[in-house]
This record gives structure tokens, C-alpha cells and sequence, in this order.
């Protein structure tokens, strides 16, 4: 990288800004001789400057390198003529047939997505959703050698890259929720374990709501067995580390209505035994200092005089 | 008696407790003024000598007063204790030096430049490698009590009989520490506490008998282990310190003398200049790797031996602390199972603070002045407390049994208070994803909540630091806070000064970021603003710093360190001015406690600066005198009668020349020390037995070396009767250019010259240079500035 700059600037005095200046005057050769690096790292330099408009270049090498740049003096005419694209630049019949499947997929997504919002259960209902969103997705991206390489001219022709981003916030969605702990999503099931789990949750809350009639005691006491087993099938999952937010805001909830609402929290009730342990903890100091200040002899030293 | 003519002698009561013969520097108590020459050696002195000569044995009180004993007192602040030496820092220029200093060739120079480096970068690794092994070790046994104790306890919320789990939470708490009060109280008392005054001593020109040997090393290392794995109110940075000093202290002569193992390298540096320089190092070095903070450890270093330095070696002793918080980073890096991720700096992590968290406005500039008052106000109580608790342990607890036990209380008492805090805190907070803490305590809080107080209470100190700084706000509520300040200040105080190695760093940050998070909690309830008061974690920062400086009271280094282990410039303004109030507000009480322990253990510290109003003193009434001298040709007899005399154990002894007359008072021309005369005597180094054996071998500076440092005492060197005849030429061998001063210097200039070239002995000398008193260590250290004025320390045996 370093060597390349060098002979950047060796042959352009100045450096990287004087070669900014150089590639709005259309001298694509430069560029296109040296390293791909450097392109790179040009083509950085280009866009923090921002003078120049992102279209898509006709030049092919070019193309392998994404976004394209195109001297800004030629693009103002061109924007104001907005249906007038040269023949490749239009979107081809099929590039749009994916985007219209994309636009459904997505549409039925978000639509399962803000019902499944509270209680969270997104990864358990969505799964489906999401799966095909990801396919379609998949397809566009992976779609670069065909006819009309829908990839780029949909997902990267702009600055905005709106597909791409409303994908990648979905998907940043889905990690943050780590449904991919709870779910197969290749064949769009849940794992076992959640299964189980979910088995265990039912039984618990419809106990709660068998006996949350009466007295709160009683329902502490009855469905202690099965709160305890869907306690412990938690615990074991959290180790395995397969908790998604589903099941993490479940428990939470159960959690809340056990120990809150119902109350079945541990009384405090050994404080005398804790107080008379402590009593007798914090009287020992005391006694060893009294003893040792009473028996034992105080160490004397011998001064030396100086007259 | 014959040529005792010449020879001025001791009238000194000092006795010789320690058969070792490494004994005391002189205190020649006698007429300051009245100094004469004919008294010496008198019959009335030494009648007067002979109830001195035993003090060891007991004596009942009539007796005492019947002989008029030396008197007995208890233990205080004001004594300078006869069991510390000096060390030789100047060089001695005599004629073996000038010799092999011929002899050694450029490339030679070059080689021990080199090898120096190379002695920096192996104290570097080492230490490094120290630190991790102790973090390691600390992280495994503290995790192990923590979770036998948590499981422990999760057991008997259910099916109660908590009771038990805090009488098991106390006897693990005690074993552990037991384990490391035994090593210490019985093995190696000096690796007790912190370490920082002790290493502050040895720069400062102080021999701390066993301070830098191997055993020390391998009983702090222990020690802090035990302590800081048995929950006691500790800290492993402190003793940190130490074993950097001692791993530089052994490395550097390139052999043990405890494990008589002699690698035959770095010869040169056997002797006390360069051993100290290398000292220096280790101490860096230790500072670099218990707070990830390398410019830090240099600059403690030149704090605390400020007097010695050149350029070079500052370099150099960089160069060592880098190397040594680079070895800490890749080996915990590679036990944290991230290898090659270098996050670890140092052994206490504060942390990364978030840059939203950062910004600090000018109206908390004077929030943070205030809360530095706090810090000096409570730093000063810290000490006092600390001060009085430390004489009581001083007279009545020194028996090692009793050291013992008194350390396992304070932990089974530290256990207890812990788990009554923990037991009747309300204080519950939601479990966080990214949880902090290790081991939640639930106890009766609600599902899926912790205890807060266990946060702080249930964990090393190191880490509920980290969760003070970095908790997000609200983890906290200001009556847990409140409570632990309180408890903790008296734990910590209670613990310091144990028979333990422990570091007093942690406690006293953890104390100040408890308080100081309570200021920032309650800040917002006081304004109207609450938006403006960010983040709780800053203050805590802050408080931390406060408390820290109001203790130790450490200025530049302390905060380059706070600095360095938060990873972030940005405080440094802050927190530069909360240790100035600090140290103002401290210091107006009570002094550092580092310096309230040196002073307890009554050793010879020459401070930075003379007592104020001290110009009127000379030279004349600070020096010791008469002074025991010898001729360039001296007789072995008188030699080994003045060296084995159990009540002068002095160890520089002007060399005076005699005038060809022989009634002349006789001039000073060179300076000799105990330790050259005893290996002198070893090597049988006699004029006679030259003159006989043309071919003996020379002695060499080496031989010196060798010896080097622990010289032999003067009773496992045997003297027949006829060589006792014989003479010694010490011409060779003394120093021939002693420093000397005029009677009229005045006791400020003395302090400066001895303070900046290390002097051991200063001469004092009349108007034709004869010798009239020497000036050591004890003699400048035992003037401080009192409440009233001008104050002499007295001399004890300890």
C-alpha cells in the first residue's frame, strides 16, 4: 500500500489530493493503471471530497470496482432527463421481477414482525418470513453474471443502497435477537430444546391460571414442581448458551409473575440465627485485643542516649 | 595500647544485638563538643560500659534503676532504630578501582552498557511474568471460594440455614489468610504489608535487612495470593512493587546467595550503586504491571528516589516497564483464551470509560475540587486511625502467634460483615445481559435479580471497583453505596498494617469510587438539571482518585497511574487537581501513610528537603564524635579487637596518616569500610605475608565482589595470635578521597550532600584536616520539625 502511494505521488507531485482533482479531469488512465490498492484507496479519498456524483460507469473494469465514478461535469444533464438511460443502465425485466418478489417477501415480514413485537415472539412466528426474505435476498445478491446483473443495479447504484439496507436492518434485527439460537432456519423449525421449553411454559402458565384464583400460597406451592423444572431447563439452555429473545423474555415474564404478582419469593426468615452468628464473629476481635492488651507485655525498647 | 595513641575511640553505648556483623552505623554518642582525645579507651569509660555491654538479658526494674540503665520506653513515632544501616551509594575510588577501570578496554564499556539492557529487559519478563502468575492464581482460588460459597448459599435460601453458609464463608475466608499470616509472621515478617515503604527506604539509601531477598519474594508472592483469594479488605498491586524490586535486586548480581548458585554474569553490577539503579527498575516495573501503566512506574520511581537519576537510566527503567506490562498483556491474553488480543495491561483494569460518558463540563471542575477535600478529610482519617491501630499492633501484638490469629479474625470478621450487608440488603437490580458481575447473589431478591450489595461485597475488591466505574447508572441505590463506604473505610483501615502481604491501593479505590458514585448518584436529586450529571461511573472515577491520593498521598506518579489505567488524557486535569486538594487537605492532618509506617518502624529516612529552620545547626553539634580511626599501616590485632567490639559497630573508619614526628595530630587521608576491612582480613591481605609469598596473588576488586552483600561478620574470620602482629596496608584499599566538610557547614548543606551523592559517611574535618566527627545517616535523620520547632528523634534498640 505504502509503495503504491509512493508512486502515486511520484508521479503526481503532491500527492492523493492533487490525484482528486486529476480524476474529476477524467484521467481514468491513472487509476486504472496502478493497483487495484490503490483504486481503492483513491476512490476513498474521491468520496470523502464528495465532488463527485455516484451513476454507474459504462467502463467494465470499472464496474468490478463499486461505486463508479464519472467526471461531475457530465452528470447534470443527464439527471434532469431521468427516463432517457442508455440501454444498459435500465433496469432489466428481470432485475424488477425479483424486486416485486423482494417487495413482498419483505412486506409480509415486517407485517408478522410488529404483532410479534410484545410479547416478543418474532423468532418463533417470523421464522418463515424471514427465511424467505433471506432467500429472495440471496438470489439478488448472488445474481451478478446474469443478464442483467441485478446485484449491482439493484442493490449498489446509489448512494442510498435503499434494498440492500432495509435487508441488513432486518437481518441486524435477527442476530440482535439471536434467533438463530432457537431456530433451524434452514428448515424453518424450532430447535428441540425450544420446543421443550415452550412444552414446560405452557404447563407452568396454565397452572398459574388454574390456581391464581385462590390464595397465592396455594399456587406457589402447587406449581413450585413445574416452575422449578422450567427454571432448570433455562438454566441449562443459558449454559449451552441456545436462549433467544423469545424464550429470554418468556422466562422474564414468568419470572415476574412468579416472584412480583404471586409473590413466591424466599422469606427472610433466619435473621436471629445470621444476627447471633455475626454477634459472636464481631465479639471475637474484641476479645483478642482485650486479652492481648491485658496479658500481653508491652514490648519495651531500649533507648541509647547521646549526651 | 600503643598506637591506640592515635586512635580516637568509641564512647558509644551502642550494643550489638545482631550477631551477624552486619551491624549498625555508628552512633557514637558522646560530648558533641567536649571532644577529647586523652579519654579514649579510659578506665572510666569502661566501667561505665560494662552495665551496658548486656542489655539483652532481662533485667528487673530495681536493678535498672540501680545502674542507671538505658532507659525503657514503649514503642513510638519518635525513635530512629539502631537496626538499620546505610547503603553505599559513593563509590570508592580507590586504587583496585582505578586499576581495573585501566584495564577494561571500550569493548568492555560497550558489553556492560549492553548488559544492562539486557538485566532491564529480563527484570521486565519477569516481573511480567510474576504479575500474571499472581492474577492467575488470585482469579482461580477466589473463584473457586466464591462459588463453593454461592452455591453454598443458593442452597440454603431454599431450605434455610443461611447461619452456615456464613460460618463457612468465614472459615474459608480465615484458612486462606491463615495460610499466608503463617509464611509471613514466621518465615519473613519483612514481605508483611504493602512493600511500598519498605522499597521507598531502600531507594532512599536505607538497608531493610532481607528487604530484597529471594525468600522475601517467594513469601509476598504467597502471601498476597492467600490475602487477596481470602477475601481480606486487599489489593495486589502494592506488593507488586516489592517483587519487581527483588526480582531486580537478584537478577542484576546474576546469582542467589540463598540458593548459593553463582552464574558467573553481571559481576560488575555487585555493589550498592548499581544494584540500586536496578532496584529503581524493578520497582517500576512492578508499578507498570499491577496498573497496566509503564510511564507511571517511572515516574514512581523517580517520586521516590528522586536524588538518582540521570537520563539514561530513566531510559532504561522504561524500557523495563514496558517490557514488563507487555509480558503481563500476551501471557493474560493467552489465559483469558484470546491470544495475541493484548487488553490486559495491567493487573487492576479499570476499564475502557465510554466516550458519550467522557466529557467532563467546567462547572464539575469545582464538584471534583470539593470531592478532593473529601478525599484528603477522609484520607487523613484513614491514617490517623490506621497510625493508632498500627502502634497498638507494634507494643502488644508482636508475637507471631498472635499475628496469625489476629489476621484470620479480621477475615472471618470481614466475612461476617459481608454477608450481614448482602443479608439485609433490599437492594435488588435486574440482571443484565451483559453481566458484569461473576457471581449474583440472588438471595431474596426476585427471579431474575441480584443483590446488589453482593456486587460489591460478593467479588475481589479488584473487580467491584471495575462494577463501581462502569455500572450503568441506577445499578446501584444510594443506601447500598452508603453502607459500603462505611463498612469498607473501617475493614480496610482494620486490615492494613496486618501481618499479611497486601497492597492498600484497591481498598482505598474502592472506598473512594463507593463514595464518590454516591455523589454522583445524589447530584442529580440536588439540581434541578438531572440530565446534566451523566454518568455515576465519572464520579466514582474521581472519588477513587480522592481517596487514593488522600491515603498515600502520591502526587505526580499517582496521577500519570489513574491516567494510564483509565486509558484515557481526558481526566487528567481532574483528576491532577483532585489529588492536589487532596494532598493539601491530607496533609494538614496527618502525613501519607506510607510515611506514617516508615517512620513506626523508625528508620533512618533522609527526606528531600532539611527541617526547616535548621541553618543554625552545623556540622560541629550534628556530627558524631570522637571517631575511631586507623593508620594507613595498622596493626591486624588492633583491627579485628575494633571490628569485633561488640558495643562500636560502626562501619566507615577514617584512615589518618601519621607525620613523621609522631606527636602531630594526624591528618585524614582516606576512608575504609567494615565490609573492605573484613575481606581484607579474610585474604589475609599482611604486609609480612607479602613480603614472604612474592607470588600471591593480588587481591582484586572482585574479590570485594564476591563477598558482596553479605559480608562475613567478624567472628567466622579467624586471627591467630601471630597475625595479630602482623600489619595491614590499607592504602590500596581505602577510599582515598572521602568527602569532608568543615566543622562551620551548616546541617542544610550536609542534608543536600548527603541526600544527593548517597552518602554514607561524611568527615568532618578541622582547619588542617584533621579528622573531628562523622556525620552518618542517623545523625541528619534523627532532626525533624516538630509541632515545637526543632525536634531530635532518640535512639533506640528495636
Amino acid at each position: 500500500m505504502k509503495i503504491n502511494n509512493k508512486e502515486a505521488s511520484s508521479r503526481r507531485p503532491g500527492g492523493a489530493a492533487i490525484c482528486t482533482w486529476d480524476y474529476i479531469a477524467s484521467t481514468m488512465p491513472l487509476c486504472k493503471t496502478t493497483s487495484t490498492l490503490l483504486v481503492l484507496s483513491v476512490v476513498s479519498l474521491c468520496v470523502s471530497d464528495g465532488d463527485v456524483v455516484h451513476v454507474s460507469g459504462p467502463d467494465d473494469t470499472a464496474r468490478q470496482q463499486q461505486p463508479v465514478f464519472v467526471p461531475a461535469a457530465g452528470s447534470s444533464s443527464r439527471l434532469s432527463l431521468l427516463a432517457a438511460y442508455p440501454e444498459d443502465l435500465e433496469i432489466s425485466e428481470y432485475c424488477l421481477h425479483l424486486r416485486r418478489i423482494f417487495q413482498d417477501r419483505y412486506v409480509s415480514y415486517v407485517t408478522c414482525l410488529v404483532p410479534s413485537s410484545r410479547p416478543v415472539k418474532l423468532c418463533l412466528n417470523c421464522l418463515e418470513g424471514f427465511a424467505r426474505l433471506s432467500e429472495i435476498y440471496t438470489n439478488i445478491s448472488n445474481d451478478q453474471m446474469g443478464p442483467g446483473n441485478c446485484s449491482d443495479s439493484l442493490l449498489r447504484s446509489d448512494r442510498l443502497m435503499l434494498m440492500f439496507r432495509l435487508y441488513v436492518d432486518q437481518k441486524h434485527i435477527w442476530e440482535k435477537s439471536a434467533c438463530d439460537k432457537c431456530v433451524i432456519q434452514d428448515l424453518r423449525i424450532p430447535t428441540n430444546d425450544t420446543l421443550y421449553f415452550m412444552n414446560e411454559l405452557n404447563q407452568t402458565l396454565s397452572c398459574f391460571e388454574k390456581y391464581q384464583q385462590g390464595n397465592y400460597s396455594d399456587l406457589c406451592r402447587l406449581c413450585k414442581s413445574k416452575y422449578e423444572s422450567l427454571s432448570g431447563q433455562y438454566g441449562l439452555m443459558e449454559k449451552n448458551k441456545h436462549l433467544c429473545i423469545d424464550i429470554e423474555d418468556a422466562m422474564n415474564m414468568t419470572r415476574r409473575l412468579w416472584s412480583k404478582n404471586y409473590n413466591c419469593i424466599y422469606p427472610r426468615e433466619e435473621t436471629i440465627p445470621v444476627i447471633a452468628v455475626s454477634c459472636f464473629m464481631l465479639f471475637l476481635p474484641i476479645i483478642f485485643y482485650l486479652s492481648s492488651y491485658l496479658h500481653s507485655e508491652q514490648k519495651k525498647l531500649k533507648l541509647i542516649h547521646r549526651e | 595500647m600503643a598506637n591506640i595513641t592515635k586512635k580516637v575511640s568509641w564512647s558509644s553505648r551502642a550494643d550489638d544485638s545482631n550477631a551477624t556483623g552486619e551491624g549498625t552505623p555508628l552512633i557514637n554518642g558522646s560530648e558533641p563538643l567536649g571532644y577529647s582525645r586523652q579519654l579514649s579507651g579510659g578506665s572510666i569509660f569502661q566501667i561505665g560500659r560494662v552495665s551496658t555491654v548486656d542489655m539483652d538479658e532481662e533485667m528487673t526494674s530495681d536493678e535498672d534503676s540501680l545502674r542507671g540503665r538505658p532507659k525503657e520506653i514503649t514503642h513510638n513515632e519518635k525513635l530512629l532504630s539502631l537496626k538499620y544501616e546505610s547503603l553505599d551509594y559513593d563509590n570508592s575510588e580507590n586504587q583496585l578501582f582505578l586499576e581495573e577501570e585501566r584495564r577494561m578496554s571500550y569493548i568492555g564499556f560497550r558489553c556492560l552498557e549492553i548488559s544492562r539492557w539486557v538485566v532491564c529487559g529480563l527484570i521486565g519478563l519477569l516481573t511480567g511474568l510474576i504479575a500474571c502468575f499472581i492474577d492467575i492464581l488470585v482469579d482461580q482460588l477466589a473463584g473457586l471460594k466464591y462459588r463453593v460459597v454461592k452455591e453454598n448459599i443458593e442452597k440454603f435460601t431454599t431450605v434455610g440455614g443461611l447461619s452456615i453458609s456464613l460460618i463457612l464463608w468465614a472459615v474459608l475466608n480465615s484458612a486462606f489468610v491463615m495460610v499466608g499470616a503463617i509464611i509471613v509472621a514466621f518465615f519473613e515478617p519483612i514481605a508483611g504489608g504493602s512493600g511500598i515503604p519498605q522499597i521507598k527506604c531502600y531507594l532512599n539509601g536505607v538497608k531493610i535487612p532481607r528487604v530484597v531477598r529471594l525468600k522475601t519474594l517467594l513469601v509476598k508472592v504467597a502471601g498476597v495470593i492467600c490475602s487477596v483469594a481470602g477475601g481480606l479488605a486487599v489489593g495486589k498491586e502494592g506488593p507488586m512493587i516489592h517483587s519487581g524490586a527483588v526480582v531486580a535486586a537478584g537478577i542484576s548480581q546474576g546469582r542467589s546467595t540463598s540458593l548459593k548458585r553463582d552464574f558467573k554474569i553481571f559481576e560488575y553490577f555487585r555493589r550498592d550503586t548499581e544494584k540500586r539503579d536496578f532496584v529503581s527498575a524493578g520497582a517500576a516495573a512492578g508499578v507498570s504491571a499491577a496498573f497496566g501503566a509503564p510511564v507511571g512506574g517511572v515516574l514512581f520511581s523517580l517520586e521516590e528516589a528522586a536524588s538518582y537519576w540521570n537520563q539514561m537510566l530513566t531510559w532504561r527503567i522504561f524500557f523495563a516497564s514496558m517490557i514488563s506490562t507487555f509480558t503481563l498483556n500476551v501471557f493474560l491474553s493467552v489465559y483469558s483464551k484470546k491470544p495475541g488480543e493484548l487488553s490486559n495491561p495491567g493487573l487492576i483494569n479499570f476499564g475502557r470509560f465510554e466516550s458519550n460518558s467522557l466529557e467532563y463540563n467546567l462547572y464539575e471542575i469545582p464538584i471534583f475540587i470539593g470531592m478532593g477535600a473529601i478525599g484528603g478529610l477522609l484520607g487523613a482519617l484513614f491514617n490517623v486511625l490506621n497510625y493508632w491501630l498500627t502502634i497498638f499492633r507494634i507494643r502488644y501484638i508482636h508475637r507471631p502467634c498472635l499475628q496469625v490469629m489476629e489476621a484470620m479474625l479480621v477475615a472471618a470478621v470481614t466475612a461476617t460483615v459481608s454477608f450481614t450487608m448482602i443479608y439485609f440488603s433490599n437492594d435488588c437490580q435486574p440482571l443484565g445481559p451483559d453481566q458484569a458481575e461473576e457471581y449474583p447473589l440472588q438471595l431474596f431478591c426476585a427471579d431474575g435479580e441480584y443483590n446488589s450489595m453482593a456486587t460489591t461485597f460478593f467479588n475481589t475488591p479488584e473487580r467491584s471497583v471495575r462494577s463501581l466505574f462502569h455500572n450503568p447508572p441506577g445499578s446501584y441505590n444510594p443506601l447500598t453505596l452508603g453502607m459500603f463506604t462505611l463498612t469498607y473505610f473501617f475493614l480496610a483501615c482494620w486490615t492494613y498494617g496486618l501481618a499479611v502481604s497486601a497492597g492498600v491501593f484497591i481498598p482505598s479505590l474502592l472506598i473512594g469510587a463507593a463514595w464518590g458514585r454516591l455523589i454522583g448518584i445524589l447530584l442529580p436529586s440536588i439540581s434541578s438539571s438531572s440530565s446534566t450529571w451523566a454518568d455515576p461511573g465519572k464520579y466514582a472515577l474521581i472519588g477513587a482518585a480522592a481517596q487514593l491520593g488522600g491515603i498515600v498521598r502520591m502526587t505526580l506518579s499517582l496521577t500519570v497511574i489513574m491516567i494510564e489505567a483509565t486509558g484515557n488524557v481526558t481526566y487528567g486535569l481532574p483528576i491532577m487537581l483532585v489529588l492536589m486538594t487532596a494532598k493539601i487537605v491530607g496533609d494538614y492532618f496527618e502525613e501519607g501513610l506510607y510515611d506514617i509506617h516508615i517512620k513506626l518502624q523508625s528508620v533512618p529516612f533522609v527526606h528531600s528537603e532539611p527541617p526547616a529552620t535548621s541553618h543554625w545547626l552545623t556540622a560541629r553539634e550534628v556530627m558524631s564524635s570522637p571517631v575511631t580511626c586507623f593508620n594507613r599501616i595498622e596493626r591486624v590485632g588492633t583491627i579485628v579487637d575494633l571490628l569485633s567490639n561488640t558495643s562500636t559497630n560502626h562501619n566507615g573508619f577514617p584512615v589518618v596518616m601519621n607525620n613523621a614526628a609522631g606527636d602531630e595530630p594526624a591528618k585524614l587521608c582516606g576512608l575504609i569500610l567494615r565490609s573492605q576491612l573484613i575481606v581484607l582480613l579474610k585474604h589475609k591481605v599482611f604486609v609480612e605475608l607479602a613480603r614472604s609469598k612474592l607470588t600471591r596473588r593480588k587481591l582484586q576488586l572482585k574479590d570485594f565482589r564476591d563477598a558482596y552483600p553479605r559480608f562475613p561478620p567478624i567472628q567466622s574470620i579467624h586471627v591467630s595470635q601471630d597475625e595479630r602482629e602482623c600489619m595491614m596496608d590499607l592504602t590500596e584499599f581505602m577510599n582515598p578521597t572521602p568527602y569532608t566538610v568543615p566543622q562551620e557547614t551548616s546541617l542544610p548543606r550536609v542534608y543536600k550532600l548527603f541526600r544527593a551523592l548517597g552518602l554514607r559517611h561524611l568527615v568532618v574535618v578541622d582547619d588542617s584536616n584533621r579528622v573531628v566527627g562523622l556525620v552518618t545517616r542517623k545523625d541528619l535523620a534523627r532532626y525533624h520539625l516538630g509541632k515545637h520547632g526543632l525536634e531530635e528523634l532518640q535512639l533506640a534498640q528495636t
